[in-house]
């Protein structure tokens, strides 16, 4: 309208001579209204698939997934059952693929099983101001959504809410037009399996994929998590069945040959699950004895278990499955460092099994709901906030509805707004409304409480990075709470130096498998997109060792190339022209896109980091081995868009940034200047070495000694240089005060390894 | 550590060393012997090194030479910026040490090569180049209060004499008024037991700056007309050069006349020849001559010779620096004819080469200007 009438105006100037063009009316506001309808949440969102992160293939295989397992996540949490996830991918056909994620939650009653999986905007956790992964209760039944639009597939559901309870199995479609939820299978009925053997054999006929039994640790079969070794992954097992963290390797080792034992007696329950779930259901007998020395999965439950609750949904869809950055590989990877307590199960699409062990059995505390702090209501809220309070009078509203908000505190807002504090809030009208606005702005009222805040914790940061990065050092900080806009938010940052690249870990088969499914133009772009940490000048450096062409082309590489190029991987130092890993989170979702826009990334780019002894160009980030998890816990988090891609950045959230950032920032730099110590005092050493051979000699000539007492000398020469070199370093501390070998007052929570 | 495996070397008869010899062995041995001891005790070793440089040398008022003081740099093993000096120093210790008892001597040059080889396990040289190797050669000198020769070293021979002397060089009788137009090469060592005067029929030295002034003088058969010496040593003289002006001038004595360019260089040619070099201060006793006196060129002697313009050479930067650090040096600051002749030079703006004199006249350098000063008798001290 606006551009039409900017025409019109345009046109009349211009068109001075000429009379003003006559105005045909197309057609009328009556023939208007025969179009005018209403427009379903589903068919909004059926065309305006971006918003919610299904932009193209390749996202949306990663969404479908995280979306599930954000919310398996949260309904262990809530349930407080320490979770167990299976993610199942398997390729269905070109470009498609069926996605199932499966975990040991509460389950869900049979009532609720088509609402949340079949209807958009349908959740528990909009409405209420609690640290959640999800938020808005889109997601999940979205995905069920994409998926069908793609492939036409049902989403498929099983759920069971107790061992002696039947197990729901749904079929389900989604009516674009109603958002409602059609159920297809057991008459529009659904339908309910035998608890028990008989209902597990019945899943197995049915040819249900259900998961049925705890598997035993297995072993890794990845690179991604070999890291771990049996022994540990046993260790894990052992920690679990003790309760005790602390528990020693050859202890683990032990508890894990007698469970696989026990496992191994009556059945061959922990064999099967053990070898890698089959997809299907695996039937297993009778579960091990009461033997306390069993290997245990966190619950309670031992080895070849049945699960006691849970649900697994799954989802065909139009896909690509592409590893390296933005992949669901590298989401369940960032996980799995954010929830130290789960265990993930993932089956890539090309069968390889990937376990993340949780590295602790400690559930997180569950985070308490709050009710909103006045400072962050907006005007149009409080006025709906106005109209559906029960309470009697405003004051009674105000004190109910919000947080810390008391009856002295009431009073002083009726005042500031010139409202009677026993005014009827269903009668405040709009302007009345504005000035409680007003007054509420500009009253003075403590800031929300924090302990509906769970953080991750410092400890289990370092345990989470440890488990998954490679390095050398890790130190974790976590910030006392704070607020924004009247909601409670804290920030934790973690940090780990060191370690390869993941560049330098992938094996041929894995980079030759990259390069045929990669869809960058060019190989230097495809190893800037794939690699975190190698920016462009790495990747320079890696095209110039391998003598590549900059202009080649990654998918029509000959083998020769492709083994050149993998060596060059491995060969070139990458540390230097690597570039910080910044893992952004999200109460504990990774976040993987959008990294520009986010107030993390901006936050980490602004800190000084050359002050810490990382080298960094300005507006970039830091380089070196490095990989920085920063992690943002709130009741809401604002998120720049719908799809939760990017923290937006209001002036509390940097500054507590900032502040986190440069707590592990000093810790790196009190590591890395006792390294360099390290160091120099090797080099130091090293000249001293070099001369010290010929100041043998020539004092052995001079003194026409034989060798041996010229080897004599050397060797007491060798003594001095030693001391000497300690006494020095111990004299050259920057501090000017003699330091002990392990002086340094890191403080809490660093983890250094390999020292 | 090297263990490479050297062949023993039959050592030189004992008894053909010479006493000082087995002086200069003595000391090497205890420079090794403390090494030991260090090592023994766990200790770092070091060595006190006598410090070469401006702020240790004296200027002896009374014998008007240049002397070392006493202060010495201390050179450590475990000191990073002195570890590798400290090899060095060492090295060339061994190295004389294997001179003397085989009874040889060698250039410094020679000395580098004899030391110079790769540090086993490293892509690093002992001495990576003769200017690293040199001045450690010096250090030795000192450290062990010993003279070059003693050490069996030699430079590389640079000057030459002509005239009216007759000398013998290691047996040999050499008459320096027949010598054609190369004249006699001042060897590097010649201390009485190689060079013996035999007949001086010279009434003075005239020692030039260079090499082509001295064949002008030469060709013009200077030293025949006016009964003297004639000398070069190739701008700063060598050792040689100067030990044996020293010579001349104390057992012969003959007076020392020094015809240098007009420039901060040649003012401290003279310096060297009169009062000693602040790099070899302890040598000073045996090669300065406190009664040389310089003839020339002077600052007026362009307005005095009507020389022209074009000859003019302006002073740098760095001259005029030089200049203002000679005039304070104290030999210098207390003689106010010098004072005079540096604030001249620094009015004047240029400096002038004994060359520029040609420009007169192919041989009015020898015929005339030389003649003339010699005639006044009134020199720079």
């Amino acid at each position: 309208m606006s551009q039409a009438s900017a025409a019109d105006s345009s046109d009349s100037i211009e068109g001075t001579s000429s009379p003003a063009p006559e105005h045909r009316r197309r057609t009328t506001a009556e023939a208007m209204a025969t179009k005018q309808r209403d427009i379903s949440v589903s068919e909004f969102f059926a065309k305006n698939r971006h918003l919610l992160g299904f932009d193209n293939p390749r996202k949306a295989l990663l969404t479908t997934v995280k979306e599930a397992v954000d919310n398996s996540l949260d309904a262990c949490e809530e349930a407080g059952i320490i979770p167990e996830i299976w993610v199942h991918i398997e390729t269905t056909g070109t470009n498609r693929f069926k996605v199932a994620v499966q975990d040991n939650g509460p389950g869900i009653v049979k009532k609720q099983i088509p609402l949340i999986f079949g209807k958009l905007l349908y959740g528990s956790k909009f409405h209420r101001l609690r640290m959640s992964r999800g938020q808005q209760g889109i997601g999940i039944s979205a995905a069920g959504m994409y998926g069908m639009l793609t492939t036409g597939k049902p989403v498929l559901i099983v759920s069971k809410t107790a061992p002696r309870k039947p197990t729901h199995y749904f079929e389900l479609q989604i009516d674009t037009k109603r958002n409602h939820p059609e159920i297809i299978n057991g008459k529009g009925e659904g339908e309910d399996i035998h608890p028990g053997e008989k209902g597990l054999k019945y899943i197995a006929e049915r040819g249900i994929a259900w998961v049925g039994h705890y598997p035993a640790p297995m072993r890794p079969v990845n690179a991604a998590s070999a890291s771990r070794s049996p022994e540990q992954a046993g260790g894990h097992t052992a920690d679990a069945a003790t309760g005790n963290a602390a528990s020693s390797g050859t202890k683990g080792a032990e508890a894990s040959n007698a469970g696989a034992a026990s496992g191994a007696g009556p059945s061959t329950g922990s064999a099967v699950s053990g070898g890698g779930a089959t997809g299907g259901a695996v039937i297993g007998g009778a579960a091990g004895t009461g033997d306390s020395t069993a290997a245990e999965t966190p619950e309670g439950m031992r080895v070849g278990d049945e699960l006691r609750s849970g649900t697994r949904v799954t989802i065909e869809l139009e896909g690509r499955y592409i590893r390296g950055r933005g992949s669901v590989d590298e989401y369940l990877e960032q996980t799995a460092i954010a929830n130290p307590h789960v265990t993930i199960h993932y089956r890539d699409p090309e069968g390889q099994e990937i376990t993340y062990t949780r590295a602790t059995t400690k559930l997180p505390p569950e985070p308490t709901e709050i009710k909103p702090h006045p400072y962050g209501v907006e005007l149009g809220r409080l006025v709906t906030m106005l109209k559906d309070t029960s309470a009697g009078s405003i004051s009674s509203f105000l004190t109910d509805s919000f947080s810390r908000v008391t009856s002295a505190v009431a009073k002083s807002v009726c005042e500031a707004a010139n409202i009677s504090v026993r005014a009827n809030p269903k009668r405040i009208g709009r302007q009345e409304a504005d000035a409680l606005y007003q007054a509420i702005q500009n009253t003075r009222i403590s800031p929300p409480a924090t302990d509906c805040l769970v953080a991750i914790g410092e400890e289990l940061i370092l345990k989470g990075l440890h488990q998954v990065v490679p390095g050398e050092f890790y130190c974790a900080a976590t910030r006392p709470p704070s607020v924004y806009r009247g909601n409670p938010f804290l920030i934790e940052v973690g940090l780990a130096y060191g370690g390869a690249s993941q560049a330098q870990k992938v094996s041929l088969e894995t980079l030759t498998e990259m390069l045929s499914e990669s869809d960058s133009r060019t190989l230097r772009q495809f190893l800037v997109t794939t690699f975190d940490g190698i920016g462009g000048q790495a990747a320079d450096r890696i095209m110039e060792e391998s003598k590549m062409a900059t202009r080649q082309s990654p998918g029509k590489l000959a083998k020769a190339d492709i083994q050149r190029l993998h060596a060059a991987m491995r060969n070139v130092n990458l540390s230097e022209g690597q570039s910080m890993q910044v893992l952004r989170y999200a109460n504990r979702v990774p976040l993987q896109f959008q990294p520009a826009a986010c107030a993390i990334t901006q936050s980490v780019i602004q800190t000084n980091w050359r002050a810490y002894g990382l080298t960094q160009s300005r507006g970039q980030l830091p380089s070196g081995p490095v990989t920085l998890m920063v992690h943002m816990a709130s009741v809401w988090v604002p998120f720049t868009s719908e799809s939760k891609e990017a923290v937006a950045s209001y002036p509390e959230i940097t500054k507590e940034l900032r502040l986190g950032l440069q707590a592990v920032g000093r810790k790196l730099a009190m590591y890395l200047n006792r390294r360099n110590r390290v160091r120099q005092e090797g080099e130091r050493r090293s000249i001293f070495l070099r001369y010290l051979g010929e100041v043998a000699q020539a004092v052995g000539r001079i003194r026409d000694m034989d060798n041996p007492s010229r080897e004599a000398i050397y060797e007491r020469l060798l003594n001095v240089a030693k001391r000497k070199t300690s006494e020095a370093d111990a004299r050259f501390d920057d501090r000017g005060k003699r330091l002990s070998e392990d002086g340094d007052d890191f403080g809490d929570n660093v983890l250094i390894v390999g020292e | 550590m090297a263990k490479k495996k050297e062949p023993a070397k039959p050592a030189a008869d004992p008894s053909k060393l010479k006493v000082q010899d087995h002086k200069t062995l003595d000391a090497l041995r205890s420079l090794a012997q403390e090494v030991l001891d260090y090592a023994e005790r766990g200790r770092a070793p070091h060595i006190e090194v006598p410090s070469r440089s401006l702020s240790n040398v004296r200027f002896n008022q009374s014998r008007k030479i240049i002397e070392m003081g006493s202060g010495t740099n201390r050179r450590e093993l475990f000191n990073l910026a002195q570890a590798k000096s400290y090899m060095q120093t060492l090295l060339v210790s061994s190295g004389c040490k294997q001179l003397i008892e085989q009874g040889k001597t060698t250039s410094i040059r020679g000395m580098f090569y004899l030391l110079k080889h790769t540090i086993e396990g490293t892509r690093e040289e002992t001495f990576e180049t003769q200017d690293e190797c040199d001045p450690i050669i010096e250090d030795v000198e000192v450290m062990l209060d010993a003279l070059r020769e003693e050490l069996h070293l030699y430079a590389q021979k640079r000057g030459e004499m002509v005239g009216r002397i007759t000398i013998v060089d290691k047996g040999d009788e050499i008459d320096c008024s027949r010598m054609g137009s190369g004249g006699y090469g001042i060897p590097s060592i010649v201390e009485p037991d190689i060079i013996q005067f035999k007949k001086c029929e010279a009434d003075f030295i005239l020692h030039v700056e260079k090499d082509t002034v001295w064949q002008r003088f030469n060709e013009d058969r200077f030293w025949e007309k006016n009964r003297c010496i004639l000398t070069h040593g190739s701008g700063q003289p060598p050792r040689g050069v100067r030990r044996l002006l020293n010579r001349l001038h104390h057992e012969l004595n003959l007076p020392i006349y020094c015809l240098l360019d007009n420039d901060p260089w040649g003012y401290y040619i003279y310096s060297v020849i009169k009062q000693g070099s602040i790099n070899l201060a302890y040598e000073s006793r045996r090669m300065a001559i406190p009664g040389a006196k310089f003839l020339g060129l002077r600052s007026n002697d362009f307005e005095r010779c009507q020389l022209t313009p074009s000859v003019q050479i302006k002073l740098n930067e760095q001259d005029i620096k030089r200049a203002k650090q000679i005039a304070q040096y104290p030999w210098f600051a207390s003689k106010k004819a010098w004072q005079k002749e540096i604030d001249m030079m620094l009015k004047n703006g240029f400096k002038l080469e004994v060359e520029s004199l040609i420009s007169k006249d192919i041989s009015y350098v020898t015929e005339t200007y030389v003649p003339e000063r010699l005639e006044e008798g009134v020199f720079l001290d």
